[in-house]
């Protein structure tokens, strides 16, 4: 695969603030790659830095070889999705998608099949003459998709595109800018905060936390190996426990001894340990590598998410099987259920559920998107 | 509930005819096929027509309109860079202190911006030695000053709202930064950008304060032109004006409200694609528009004649100028200057509202005028003060033969070294022979007759009232003595409970209906009264013993710069014609021997009018040495103001 961006050492701060802190990420022609991580995690400052809206401190870009912060943004070959998608509301849909032509004034029946061409990739034909403020968000979201993609550039980037959609309509956009990306074949550089967006849309996961590149894999190898505390607990739920690698493949937490798939740790090597909630079997208490009693169930519809105590431990465990609150329960865990990672600054910091509720969580989702604006 | 409902809807009502009112009556009067304030006599456009006649109102309404696109379009344009610029300041604090100092200029009184711009034109100007600082550009920039805040507290915040992505997108698809303005920003704000022009556009057209103090020779408005119309009454001509006026800025208002709620965001009708072709056309259109504005100014400006021009101050309506069929001076003096001197002058005639206005513009040295025409007073003291040049008499040869005897020797000019006098007139007193008995006529008294108890009016001008106490009484009208003064305070407060009221122009209104019976006034005015009096009314005239005189006569300033050619025109408004007309039109006396013996003239005023205005002209100089008013020091006029207060407060 041709290598079509490449980003180095790229450092920014903002008022004494370090925002990007020594980047290296590189971009691959027909990607499509996700920037993951909290707000002020710097994905979008990334995003603007391709796009040519700042300058960085300090590092490098490189498009297709040649450097291209020296570039200002409109001569760049790269166009934005913006997150409140700044449709021009002078112009009506068609005028809008038209706009990137009639700037390089194409002639006019060019303009026309493009415009059409667009129109018909993202299903709005028929809508030419609508205004773009009596459209729905999604509607308004695919206008600004076209309008982006019309001038064919190499590389498109969508900064949190999907933000103000609701959740229905949410499912689907995803699916659809999935198809457009392979409809189109044009790398798609896409900037999010949700964790499920990332996994179900890209060919790469960039998580990105404090302005540092925390780790890049496939949707795949970011959920199932996570390489620290804080990828392990971002991405999906975790528990995550301290343990002591006795020797490889055998780990050692709540002073039960378990049989793991990893290996090439230091003897006694302090790590962490995280176990996916369902991973984990719920057995008959004598039957348990682990016994706790339940202290909370929730019924999710398609399982249960139960917390359990463990020697003070809070776990979760997500299960199709009913267990009453009080009741006391083994817990078995498979081999290859058990993740083993290398102490970090993260640790410690996250995978116990003792304060859990999902009001909560979604309490500080909601402030974190607020913060983003 | 149902009254509170009632009442609220009256209530209402209520506002609304205080607010229209006054819009109304304008509009019914402009209609008036008479002079009259106070009766209808009937519908016509007289008013209408009038106006589209008078050269030098329109002349005001072109320097009005010029004046206000210019300043609108100016402020406009660099109002809307001025809020992108603010806008796009980084440091939140910058952008209040800017936001702060362009705001300050909306709350400043126009009164001290006025002043403060004057001061600095002059300032300015003498720096680089220019002999008048003050003319078109000035009073420009000055309006351009007071329009900018407006402008930004418009199109701030439209930047504001605006999505800040907006710029960004246009880039990112390809605009350069100033493709990504024009294209994309500016359509955004362009609802902001139109009511600020539409805003600067009216606040420039009606703005009296700042451009009375900016205005310099000759370049006169509108709003300036009306004031200074105060001397005789303001003609209805104006009314018609005014009509005309509250429409088109009704219909802008309108217009620009159509635009906002057709702004982006409200929902509208889907907007027409416009073709290349018509987008083409537009765009000449608009070249030709700008092409066509620009010529305008530059013909104003550059097309400036290269022939000497002469500047004239000179009261309101104080000059014959071609309206209801009358000899225009101006334009007359214009060709006989060419048929005598063989070249081209061009006159700049601009209008003054009193004698102190005069005095305070002149005296601010930024302005330059060749010919003035103030009252004696005033001559008095700008002659003390240096402020005049003596005429040189070979210049004006009609002088000997025009102004007699009686005309000379006056004690503001005793040596005639100054003045050509242009117009006198004298304070007589006014009756209405149908509520009055002729043998109570003839002196002061007929104003202290308990007969007419409520029927009297007085003049709400502290000199003028005492002055008609001071004759009554036969004391000395420019006496210091504090004991004499208070002995006419005396004579007033007896007068008082008989007085209907203390006027100024109301006299016009309530002599000319009856509503009031004796009244003392100018000889001049007492004609126009008649001249609109109602059916029940019959006004008569009488000019007692002792009483007030006054000239207004024509100097030339120490600020002129044509001295021969003022003198030649001081020359010309002697000749027969133009003095005649002049006299006709202002109906105060004339000092001018060609027309008070011309018996055209005499039969055109009227045996009564020539009675009055002309009476015994032997004594002409030594009564008004005796009687006229003069400049009282001024612990007197503080002594009268004190002594006036107490009348008023009574």
């Amino acid at each position: 695969m041709r290598k079509i961006i490449e980003l180095k050492g790229i450092t920014k701060s903002f008022d004494g603030d370090v925002v990007l802190d020594h980047i290296d990420l590189d971009i691959y022609d027909n990607e499509f790659i996700t920037l993951l991580g909290p707000s002020g995690c710097g994905k979008t400052t990334t995003l603007r830095i391709i796009a040519g809206f700042e300058q960085p401190d300090s590092g490098t870009v490189t498009f297709l070889g040649e450097d291209l912060l020296s570039l200002p943004p409109h001569k760049r070959n790269v166009n934005t999705v913006f997150q409140r998608y700044a449709l021009f509301p002078h112009l009506n849909v068609y005028e809008n998608i038209a706009f990137p032509l009639r700037v390089k004034k194409a002639p006019n029946d060019e303009i026309d099949t493009q415009v059409h061409e667009m129109l018909k990739l993202v299903a709005l034909e028929g809508f030419e003459k609508r205004s773009v403020t009596s459209l729905s968000g999604g509607q308004q979201q695919r206008v600004a998709i076209a309008r982006a993609l019309v001038s064919r550039p190499k590389v498109l980037l969508l900064d949190e595109p999907l933000a103000a959609l609701d959740a229905k309509l949410r499912k689907d956009m995803q699916l659809e800018l999935h198809k457009i990306q392979r409809a189109s074949g044009i790398t798609f550089i896409f900037v999010t905060h949700d964790q499920e967006e990332a996994l179900s849309m890209s060919d790469t996961v960039v998580v990105m936390a404090e302005g540092k590149i925390q780790q890049i894999g496939t949707p795949v190898d970011i959920y199932n190996e996570p390489q620290n505390a804080f990828v392990a607990d971002f991405i999906g739920e975790s528990n995550i426990l301290n343990g002591v690698m006795l020797e490889d493949r055998k780990v050692r937490f709540h002073g039960h001894v378990f049989e793991c798939v990893d290996a090439g740790f230091g003897k006694n090597e302090p790590v962490d340990v995280v176990v996916r909630p369902e991973d984990v079997d719920i057995v008959p208490e004598e039957k348990g590598m682990l016994r706790g009693v339940v202290t909370g169930v929730t019924f999710l519809g398609v399982h249960y998410e139960i917390i359990v105590d463990v020697q003070g431990f809070k776990w979760m465990i997500q299960t199709t099987d009913f267990v009453d609150v009080d009741e006391h329960i083994g817990l078995y865990i498979e081999p290859d259920a058990i993740q083993i990672m290398k102490k970090s600054k993260y640790s410690g910091m996250f995978g116990d559920y003792s304060s859990f509720s999902n009001e909560f969580d979604e309490l500080s989702d909601a402030e974190a998107e607020v913060e983003e604006e | 509930m149902f009254t509170i409902k009632l009442s609220a809807k009256i209530y209402t009502a209520l506002i609304l005819v205080f607010l229209f009112a006054p819009i109304v009556i304008l509009l019914v009067f402009s209609f008036n096929a008479s002079k009259s304030l106070s009766v209808m006599q009937g519908g016509s456009l007289y008013w209408y027509r009038e106006l589209f006649r008078d050269a030098e109102t329109l002349g005001a309404v072109r320097n009005t309109l010029l004046l206000a696109i210019t300043a609108a379009v100016v402020s406009t344009v660099m109002g809307t860079a001025a809020a992108v610029g603010i806008h796009r300041l980084r440091s939140r604090y910058l952008r209040l202190a800017y936001d702060t100092v362009t705001n300050i200029p909306m709350i400043n009184p126009d009164i001290i911006t006025g002043i403060s711009l004057m001061l600095m034109f002059v300032f300015v100007g003498r720096l680089f030695g220019a002999a008048t600082s003050l003319n078109f550009w000035t009073m420009l920039i000055a309006h351009i000053t007071f329009c900018l805040p407006y402008v930004i507290l418009q199109v701030l915040p439209k930047l504001q709202q605006m999505d800040s992505s907006l710029p960004e997108a246009a880039m990112d698809l390809g605009c350069t930064p100033l493709k990504a303005f024009l294209k994309v920003e500016i359509p955004e704000i362009m609802p902001g950008i139109v009511t600020g022009l539409i805003m600067a556009f009216t606040l420039s057209l009606d703005d009296f304060v700042i451009s009375y103090f900016t205005s310099g020779n000759g370049f006169e408005t509108l709003p300036i032109r009306i004031y200074n119309m105060t001397k005789k009454t303001v003609t209805p001509k104006m009314y018609a004006l005014s009509t005309i006026i509250f429409f088109t800025i009704l219909a802008l208002l309108i217009m620009s409200n159509l635009i906002d709620t057709t702004a982006p965001g409200v929902e509208r009708p889907e907007k027409k694609v416009r073709t290349a072709e018509q987008k083409k056309r537009l765009r000449i259109a608009g070249g030709i528009g700008v092409v066509l504005a620009a010529g305008m100014i530059a013909v104003m400006i550059i097309g400036a004649p290269d022939r000497p021009v002469l500047n004239v101050y000179n009261w309101g309506e104080y000059i014959s100028d071609g309206s209801e069929d009358s000899f225009n001076t101006i334009k007359g003096f214009e060709k006989w200057y060419k048929e005598n001197y063989g070249s081209e002058v061009e006159v700049n005639y601009s209008t003054f509202a009193s004698n102190e206005d005069m005095y305070s513009k002149i005296a601010s040295g930024a302005v330059s005028y060749d010919v003035i025409i103030p009252s004696d007073y005033m001559i008095a003291r700008m002659r003390e003060e240096g402020m005049l040049l003596p005429l040189d008499k070979d210049n004006i040869p009609n002088y000997d033969e025009c102004i007699g005897e009686s005309f000379r020797g006056l004690y503001y000019d005793p040596e005639d070294l100054y003045t050509v006098p242009y117009t006198y007139s004298f304070v007589g007193v006014i009756w209405d022979a149908e509520q009055v008995d002729e043998e109570d006529t003839g002196d002061w008294d007929l104003l202290w007759n308990e007969k007419y108890r409520g029927n009297i009016l007085q003049f709400n001008n502290s000199r003028d009232a005492f002055a008609t106490a001071q004759y009554k009484l036969g004391l000395d009208v420019n006496n210091t003595d504090p004991a004499e003064w208070r002995a006419a305070l005396e004579e007033l407060k007896a007068q008082q409970p008989l007085v209907k009221s203390y006027v100024m122009d109301e006299i016009y209104n309530m002599m000319e209906s009856g509503e009031a019976a004796i009244a003392s006034y100018y000889a001049g005015d007492y004609f126009t009264m008649v001249d609109s009096e109602a059916d029940t009314v019959d006004l008569q005239f009488y000019v007692p013993e002792r009483t007030n005189y006054f000239i207004d006569a024509m100097c030339i300033p120490s600020c002129c710069q044509q001295k021969e050619l003022a003198e030649a025109f001081i020359n010309y408004m002697l000749e027969e014609e133009p003095a005649i007309a002049n006299a006709e039109y202002i109906m105060y006396g004339c000092p001018n021997r060609l027309v008070y013996e011309n018996e055209d003239y005499a039969e055109e005023m009227g045996e009564e009018a020539m009675e009055i205005l002309y009476p015994d002209l032997d004594q002409f100089a030594e009564k008004f040495n005796e009687f006229a008013y003069r400049n009282l020091d001024s612990q007197t006029l503080d002594l009268v103001n004190t002594l006036w207060e107490e009348l008023k407060i009574n």
